[in-house]
């Protein structure tokens, strides 16, 4: 899956126009990083790359580039 | 001395008896003179299960409920291999959270297989003739969770009340059998689910706003299976239809 891709499946989770998310981006920046869509994150990567996301991990992402290191 | 809820005698079968509630309800019953059935899926657990038990002829099944196109061939040798049922308790649960953003019909499907039709197949084979005893008693675990509702749980909380609703039609349609069924419809109670969910969201407003709510205190499993064992026994023999809150008074 390419970081286009990736951005894709992320704008979709939190309701982002195309093209709104960046690597660059820190989650903190973010209206709706809120408790829902961590939870949504943990489903997300269950869903797409069968990997499990705990909450500790979840806490130390700081960019949207961390999540998608996370992705791979 | 008497003992109202004395099981002597009675076979049971219970669902989801390798942990939580299940676990401990099978091991209340088998005190209580039970001979217990156990289904589940690890083979293992349900071994440990039934070494923390009291008594003898206690059976184990592995089996995975969600194959509910063979559950009348487990039942057909369960009755076989071990006679005809007093009793059935419906522990096997599953409670994931997902935002309703991405719950979709093969995740809500999912949970309702596991929490719902299969305690509906196990209760629609159990009560065919020559298969259960008169006087028999089903019970599905229910949750509080069934009336009050939570973020991210459209699918749980749904199965629930599934069951507290199909509990008072087959009460009805299973009375003239001499069959009763209830739920049991507990809160918060001290096991494995409710760790996970205290590791994972224990800081979490929401979480501290549940808890504040069942202001009497977390409840024990073996609470959850004593009121399981009242229903088993003859002393209950005019409840049926009926969803038994054992919630902290959450829902007070």
């Amino acid at each position: 899956m390419t970081n286009r891709e990736k951005l894709a499946l992320l704008e979709n989770m939190l309701e982002l126009e195309e093209g709104e998310l960046n690597e660059e981006i820190k989650l903190s920046e973010l209206e709706n990083w809120n408790s829902m869509a961590k939870l949504s994150l943990i489903v997300l990567m269950d869903d797409e790359f069968g990997k499990k996301l705990s909450g500790e991990q979840i806490r130390r992402f700081e960019t949207i580039k961390d999540i998608l290191n996370f992705m791979e | 001395m008497i003992n109202p809820m004395d099981l002597s005698e009675k076979i049971i079968l219970v669902t989801g008896a390798s942990s939580g509630i299940g676990r401990v309800t099978a091991i209340q019953l088998s005190k209580l003179g039970g001979r217990v059935v156990l289904v589940a899926r690890n083979k293992v657990k349900l071994n440990e299960t039934v070494d923390m038990m009291e008594g003898r002829g206690h059976t184990v099944y592995s089996f995975d409920l969600i194959q509910i196109e063979k559950i009348e061939e487990l039942i057909r040798q369960i009755i076989l291999e071990n006679g005809a049922l007093n009793g059935l308790v419906h522990c096997a649960g599953i409670a994931p959270m997902r935002p309703l953003g991405l719950t979709k019909a093969d995740f809500l499907h999912n949970v309702m297989l596991i929490n719902f039709y299969s305690f509906v197949e196990l209760v629609r084979c159990v009560s065919k003739k020559k298969n259960y005893q008169i006087g028999a008693s089903f019970i599905g675990i229910s949750s509080t969770s069934s009336r009050i509702g939570d973020k991210s749980k459209v699918a749980y909380c749904a199965s629930k009340a599934a069951l507290d609703s199909a509990v008072r039609c087959m009460a009805k349609e299973l009375a003239e059998k001499g069959i009763r069924v209830n739920t049991v419809m507990p809160g918060f109670v001290k096991t494995g689910m409710y760790t996970d969910y205290m590791r994972e969201y224990s800081n979490a407003s929401d979480a501290k706003k549940i808890l504040a709510r069942q202001y009497i205190g977390i409840t024990e499993p073996e609470e959850i299976a004593n009121a399981v064992a009242y229903l088993l026994s003859d002393s209950a023999k005019t409840i049926t239809g009926s969803s038994f809150l054992v919630d902290g008074g959450s829902l007070s």
